[in-house]
């Protein structure tokens, strides 16, 4: 593997520095909508009734298009889409956790400290989200495990800082296309349209500056860097779109739902026709990103 | 349930699918995976949802060691049917 030792850190901070407008205007934003979630949570209703209402679109339901879906009748189709949003939320509760350990660390840190204002935000705003998740999940069901476990791994802070932003982006493209359906379905629960509507409001915003911040990391540091580390980036963030689709697929949630063989059931559903287009068309607006600033240079052929 | 030279084989399909770099005849069941990054943290949600459907059972993520990867031979002998806890 080619040296990344050395980070640009005059490109670094010129790139930084052109997202000041950005920043300025985004954090004014976020002052004007601050919000205290635990007013909202008192409002919530003390049970739910699985069942009985949509908490998911049924069109966004892991197994919709596969032949076990057809199987399903309507109550059992609604507790399916149950544990489906108490999971969309568990690995948005998961992806949180470790999303404010990042912006912890870079608060303050001396090259970032131009956006460190709307990194406040960013966390303040990623901690509210997970109050509301966390809220829904345990008053009404659990917090599905993370299958997440990271090994040490030595890489120099230029690197660090791309995968960390870029991964990022693409967790929070995918659920935005998500929130922005879910909280247009007059279908769903009440509950599920809020969480969904909040979050798409608040991560419009995050989108915007990971954009921009993605962009310019790769645009300051990709020179610096040799062949073999952009590779091996492309590599690891091709992985990721992988791993953050396969979430979408949890065992846990079909035996929840009462189906026999749950990682059999994970694994066809994977691998359905259907549910690879639909991951192919809910990935186009972030794989356009990638492609367009050359970030990648091929799209992730194994999450589709 | 399968045995371990099944989850041995599906384990080490899935590996060079993975690291194309890696050859059928340069991957053993001792080639250090991780160690010599034909695989990273980036996997590793992937490899326990295969190791977990392979071996019909769940893995508690807060009980797993680094060392539980290390190779095609140490996650057998960890995940494989000899390796599963009630």
């Amino acid at each position: 593997m080619s040296s990344t030792a050395n980070a640009p850190k005059p490109r670094l901070a010129e790139a930084i520095a052109s997202l000041g407008d950005t920043v300025s205007r985004l954090s004014h934003l976020s002052k004007r909508s601050y919000q205290n979630p635990y007013i909202t949570l008192r409002q919530w209703p003390a049970e739910v009734r699985p069942e009985d209402d949509w908490f998911s679109s049924p069109e966004y339901v892991s197994l919709y298009g596969t032949p076990l879906w057809d199987t399903l009748d309507e109550p059992a189709r609604r507790r399916l889409a149950f544990h489906e949003a108490v999971n969309f939320y568990s690995l948005n509760i998961h992806g949180e956790k470790g999303l404010m350990q990042g912006l912890a660390q870079r608060l303050y840190r001396k090259d970032l400290v131009d956006v460190s204002e709307y990194l406040h935000h960013f966390l303040d705003e990623e901690n509210k989200h997970s109050i509301y998740f966390g809220g829904f999940c345990t008053r009404y069901a659990k917090v599905y495990r993370s299958r997440q476990f990271a090994l040490e791994e030595t890489r120099s802070q230029s690197v660090e800082d791309f995968l960390f932003f870029a991964k990022t982006m693409i967790f929070e493209e995918i659920v935005d296309r998500y929130n922005w359906v879910q909280a247009r379905d007059a279908r769903l629960h009440p509950v599920a349209r809020f969480i969904n509507d909040n979050h798409h409001v608040e991560e419009s915003r995050h989108l915007v500056f990971g954009r921009q911040l993605v962009t310019a990391l790769w645009g300051a540091c990709v020179p610096s860097w040799g062949d073999d580390t952009v590779a091996d980036l492309r590599r690891q963030l091709e992985q990721f779109f992988v791993v953050s689709w396969r979430e979408y697929y949890n065992p846990d949630v079909y035996a929840d739902a009462g189906l026999d063989d749950p990682w059999e059931v994970a694994e066809r559903a994977w691998s359905a026709p259907a549910q690879r287009a639909h991951r192919r068309a809910v990935s186009t607006k972030v794989l356009s990103f990638l492609t367009e600033a050359g970030i990648l240079d091929k799209e992730p052929a194994d999450a589709f | 349930m399968r045995s371990d030279q099944e989850i041995r084989d599906l384990l080490r399909s899935w590996v060079l699918t993975k690291a194309p770099e890696l050859s059928a005849d340069g991957l053993t069941d001792r080639t250090p995976l991780f160690e010599e990054r034909h695989l990273r943290s980036v996997h590793l949600p992937e490899l326990l949802l295969l190791l977990e459907r392979l071996r019909a059972a769940p893995i508690e993520v807060e009980d797993l060691r680094p060392g539980d990867f290390r190779d095609i031979h140490t996650m057998v002998d960890r995940f494989g049917g000899a390796g599963v806890t009630p």
